[in-house]
């Protein structure tokens, strides 16, 4: 028998995880006035640089630790955003096998992941809801992170609420996380080729409705 | 893979160090009590101290024993990965026996995943 390997008819590109020299990025316009440094503008990535930093944390079953990416001392502040209006930090995020489930706020008291009727929102204390919008860590991989997250300067704090389940003493959660630190630079009179090709990042508030 | 031997006593003894970005997973226990005094009990131990969590904001060291296993006088006594299955240490890996004994010897191999 005689079998012909058939030629594939397109093939796929898989595009990079992460913006690259050259890439450009759109602050769409739901981005409020106080972020006016980026709403509605189009910019260049003009340099990166990635920073690995893993982050770990020993909790009790039953407890959980609000992770908390912004800058400053507190104790659960894991100081991740930019200080300059220029700089766009690209975050890849993911976890080592674990039994635990993470919660994602922003700001800190508002869930990303609820739903539309009243009582559907995630609550670690609740048997069932602790589990609605939960994000395990066989979701984002150590090895192959789904995450992303975007960083500019005064965002709202964005909350990682890791909540260990029954059935171990303690866990500890590890934590990959991957800054892509990406220089911007503003692009003043965009063509309208620019803004089809740009990545749009739209403001966390755009996520709920 | 690394190991370490130390002989049995009372004071938890050290094998590997907490490591903050993987835990520590004992793949072997070999205990040499040939020349021992009397049967002894030997114990992984897993000594860390938890993070600051919403429900507790001053943890304080903790130890929680992982294994525990009766190595008897006059033989060696060996476990492997299969035996040692599911024993996982988030913090420092520790080896602690029922007794002081100079001639009971305790090799233990691990890794960090």
């Amino acid at each position: 028998m005689l079998e012909l390997a058939v030629r594939p008819q397109f093939s796929v590109v898989v595009p990079p995880k992460l913006l690259q020299e050259g890439y450009l990025v759109y602050f769409s316009g739901g981005w409020p006035s106080t972020h006016e440094a980026h709403r509605e503008k189009l910019f260049r990535v003009d340099v990166v640089n990635q920073v690995p930093y893993d982050r770990f944390y020993i909790i009790p079953t039953g407890d959980y630790r609000d992770v908390d990416f912004s800058n400053g001392s507190g104790t659960f502040q894991e100081s991740i955003y930019p200080e300059n209006n220029d700089s766009l930090f690209e975050v890849l995020l993911g976890f080592k096998p674990g039994n635990f489930v993470s919660h994602w706020y922003i700001p800190s008291s508002k869930s990303v992941h609820q739903l539309e009727y009243a009582q559907m929102y995630p609550d670690v204390t609740d048997a069932d809801k602790r589990y609605l919008g939960a994000r395990l860590a066989g979701d984002s991989p150590y090895d192959d992170p789904q995450v992303k997250l975007y960083f500019v300067k005064d965002l709202a704090p964005v909350i990682m609420r890791l909540y260990v389940l029954a059935g171990v003493d303690y866990e500890k959660v590890v934590v990959g996380l991957l800054v892509n630190k990406c220089k911007l630079r503003q692009i003043e009179a965009p063509t309208q080729d620019q803004m089809l090709k740009a990545k749009v990042i739209r403001y966390y508030d755009e996520l709920r409705w | 893979m690394p190991s370490k031997v130390v002989t049995a006593n009372t004071t938890a003894q050290e094998v590997a160090a907490e490591r903050s970005d993987a835990v520590a997973i004992p793949t072997s226990l070999v205990v040499d009590n040939d020349q021992g005094a009397a049967d002894r009990i030997i114990s992984i131990q897993d000594v860390f101290t938890p993070s600051v969590t919403n429900g507790v904001s001053s943890p304080s060291e903790t130890t929680v024993d992982r294994f525990r296993a009766t190595a008897p006088q006059g033989f060696v006594t060996t476990l492997t990965e299969d035996d040692l299955k599911g024993v996982k240490c988030l913090g420092a890996l520790k080896v602690i026996a029922s007794a002081v004994d100079a001639s009971c010897y305790i090799t233990a191999g691990y890794r960090h995943e």
